[in-house]
């Protein structure tokens, strides 16, 4: 069989218009201008094969062949360049690829990714997590953070609410620590730092002066947010996912970059709403056990709602905006802790 | 200069840059990858990069003669793995330290110019054309100058020498590149990069113009609640629409001007006939249809692209393109190009 082609001479652009013919374990390459030069086929190197192009062979010199037929492939015993070119021609496995591949995709985002991480965040050192909270704290202070302006006593009632909560919930109180400050970027709220610092800002203070018991139920939210690991599982969970996705994703083109951009960030996003209503439960939970109505804690989020100035009839936007959001409605949560 | 070509022209011969693929063999391909690369976990990515630059390289020809890719699997994969080590390894000190954070990124920036070059390099050296491989020799100071100190230069001028430094920026790259022991050259012109932003300036006052008329005319209709959701979709159109065109002006006037303007020594010329209109109005429908699609028209999208740039595009060969002589150099490592790949780091040849 004489199979027509051109030679690439190694070491410069020449190219000879060739025929080439297979001797067991020989190739035998006839130029045009009648010269005749053998080299060994076992040692040459395929080239890949691809759909509608004919696949080259490179000799140990550097020379290259390229036959004319695109269709033409070299006889050979590596199952992977068959297969491969095999599957990307056949309409079932084009089929099946299309349809399988998002469902590996959410398979990996939202179930293999989440559960590596819960088997991660055990492992961190606590002088990581102790240095981790300390950084983000100095960060954020720089940032957003004043002084408190809250006089000794308001402060010491807020605090006295804090040690009974502790108590309560038979915690020392080495681990925990309660700052007080003045934010504009806040407002009335609260948050908790993963090495147990949790900050409350003044306007909280102020705007439950007439209803202790809730400001009790926000700081039992955020201690939940400590005990529960959150801040260290939302890292792991990130850590996790930008490395999984660097790995698996990291070079799919189209598709992925529309697919993944969304699914990562409903993805944060859910897995934070989860560990919203994971600090509700913890704070709902220790509320009844200790003889404090749950309803404080629904006027708790009524009050920082009303500070906030959103309205709760907006709130219900919809399913769309619910994969979107970091907190679960908060009107769902209202309702929860009434009925709870 | 004229005179030289009369003079030469029997000896000269002008190709159509050939682009052969469809988008029905490359969709086969691509979501065979996609499938492969997420079962391995990644790893047939490596083999799923060489069977989609080959795929594109060698159907695409000059003269007869295709293109090759030269990296191989194994290569990239190599490259890949260290790369995703130290991604991997930042991924997790910047969640857990924002301290180190900075100190990572002090590291990277000065690594930039360096992985900037080295990324180039390495693409260059992987393509050949009639066996001879091509080259890159810019350096990492010139990558420092060109990609980190004139950008900011650029900027501090309010962006007004942006276009000059988008020149400069063109001219490192494509001054620094080799086919064999060939160099390219070019001579590029401050005076068309100003044009091809002017254009753009027009384009964007334009929009605001129109857009500002609809919302006039819209507002005057009345309730503006039920016309918000309208006027959110159709100036999200509008912006999209805005940046298509944007795109296609500046990417058609500067690819053609660089064409025109380089040559690579004793061997070939280079003409690109890129239309402005038609090339924004691709770039705008490959959008649409990768959105509309949920990304399967990607292939589509890619290979109707590669069609357009190849048609517009022609090589004047002298008959000294069967005299070009291969030059060895060190084997290449393709870390850079996958750390760069990695961390996002984007540097494409027109």
């Amino acid at each position: 069989m004489k199979i027509f082609g051109t030679l690439y001479p190694a070491g410069s652009s020449k190219a000879v218009t060739c025929s080439a013919s297979v001797f067991d374990s020989k190739l035998m390459l006839n130029h045009e201008d009648g010269e005749q030069k053998s080299y060994d086929f076992a040692s040459a190197i395929l080239g890949e094969p691809i759909l509608g192009q004919s696949q080259e062979i490179t000799f140990s010199d550097g020379s290259r062949f390229l036959p004319a037929d695109v269709k033409f492939r070299w006889p050979t015993e590596r199952k992977r360049l068959k297969l491969v070119e095999k599957l990307e021609q056949n309409l079932f496995a084009v089929l099946g690829a299309i349809v399988l591949s998002p469902i590996l995709i959410y398979g990996i985002m939202f179930k293999v990714v989440p559960a590596f991480a819960v088997q991660t965040y055990d492992l961190v050192p606590d002088s990581v997590v102790q240095e981790m909270g300390e950084q983000s704290m100095y960060a954020i202070e720089q940032a957003v953070l004043e002084p408190s302006t809250l006089s000794a006593q308001e402060q010491q009632t807020v605090t006295q609410l804090w040690d009974d909560s502790l108590q309560k919930l038979s915690l020392s109180r080495d681990q925990f620590k309660l700052s007080f400050y003045q934010s504009d970027f806040f407002g009335a709220n609260a948050f908790a730092l993963p090495h147990g610092q949790i900050v409350v800002t003044d306007d909280l203070v102020k705007s439950m002066q007439d209803h202790p018991l809730a400001l009790q139920a926000v700081l039992l939210h955020e201690i939940g947010h400590v005990e529960k690991q959150h801040s260290i599982r939302m890292a792991a969970q990130a850590a996790a996912g930008a490395i999984a996705f660097a790995m698996i994703f990291g070079d799919l083109e189209g598709f992925a970059e529309v697919v993944l951009g969304t699914g990562s960030t409903i993805l944060q996003q859910r897995f934070s709403q989860d560990m919203e209503k994971e600090a509700d439960e913890y704070a709902l939970q220790h509320m009844k056990q200790h003889g404090i109505d749950p309803k404080e804690f629904a006027k708790a989020l009524e009050i920082i709602v009303e500070q906030a100035g959103i309205e709760l009839e907006n709130d219900e936007e919809g399913a769309w905006s619910k994969y979107l959001s970091t907190h679960p409605s908060i009107k769902s949560r209202i309702d929860y802790a009434n009925a709870f | 200069m004229e005179e030289i070509n009369l003079s030469a022209q029997s000896e000269q011969k002008t190709h159509q840059v050939l682009f052969t693929g469809n988008a029905k063999d490359y969709f086969g391909i691509w979501i065979v990858n996609i499938l492969l690369s997420i079962v391995t976990l990644g790893i047939y990515s490596a083999w799923a990069t060489v069977r989609t630059k080959q795929y594109f390289y060698g159907h695409t020809s000059i003269d007869g003669h295709r293109f090759n890719y030269l990296a191989t699997p194994m290569q990239i994969l190599k490259g890949r793995m260290i790369a995703f080590a130290i991604f991997a390894l930042y991924a997790i000190v910047t969640t857990y330290s924002p301290a180190m954070a900075l100190v990572f990124f002090v590291i990277w920036a000065a690594a930039i110019p360096w992985l900037i070059n080295q990324s180039l390099r390495f693409n260059l050296r992987m393509t050949s054309h009639r066996n001879v491989r091509f080259g890159f020799k810019g350096g990492y100071l010139d990558a420092l100058t060109h990609f980190v100190l004139l950008p900011i230069v650029g900027a501090l001028t309010l962006y007004i020498a942006m276009p000059w430094v988008m020149k400069k920026i063109d001219t490192y790259i494509h001054n620094n590149i080799e086919y064999g022991n060939k160099a390219l050259r070019v001579e590029l012109s401050a005076g068309r990069y100003y044009g091809a932003v002017l254009r753009c300036l027009i384009v964007v006052i334009g929009f605001g113009v129109i857009s500002a008329i609809i919302t006039g005319v819209m507002g005057s209709f009345g309730d503006p609640g039920s016309l918000g959701v309208a006027m959110v979709f159709i100036s999200l159109g509008f912006n999209f629409l805005a940046i298509s065109l944007l795109a296609g002006i500046y990417q058609s006037k500067v690819r053609n001007h660089i064409f025109a303007n380089a040559q690579l020594e004793d061997v070939a010329t280079f003409e690109s006939k890129l239309d402005t209109v038609e090339y924004s109005l691709l770039l705008a429908t490959n959008a649409l249809a990768i959105i509309f699609s949920l990304g399967l028209a990607f292939p589509w999208t890619k290979v109707r692209k590669a069609k357009m740039l190849a048609a517009a595009t022609t090589v004047t060969l002298s008959e000294n393109a069967e005299q070009v002589m291969e030059v060895y150099r060190e084997s290449q490592s393709s870390l850079a190009e996958e750390a760069a790949n990695v961390f996002d780091v984007d540097i494409s040849l027109t």
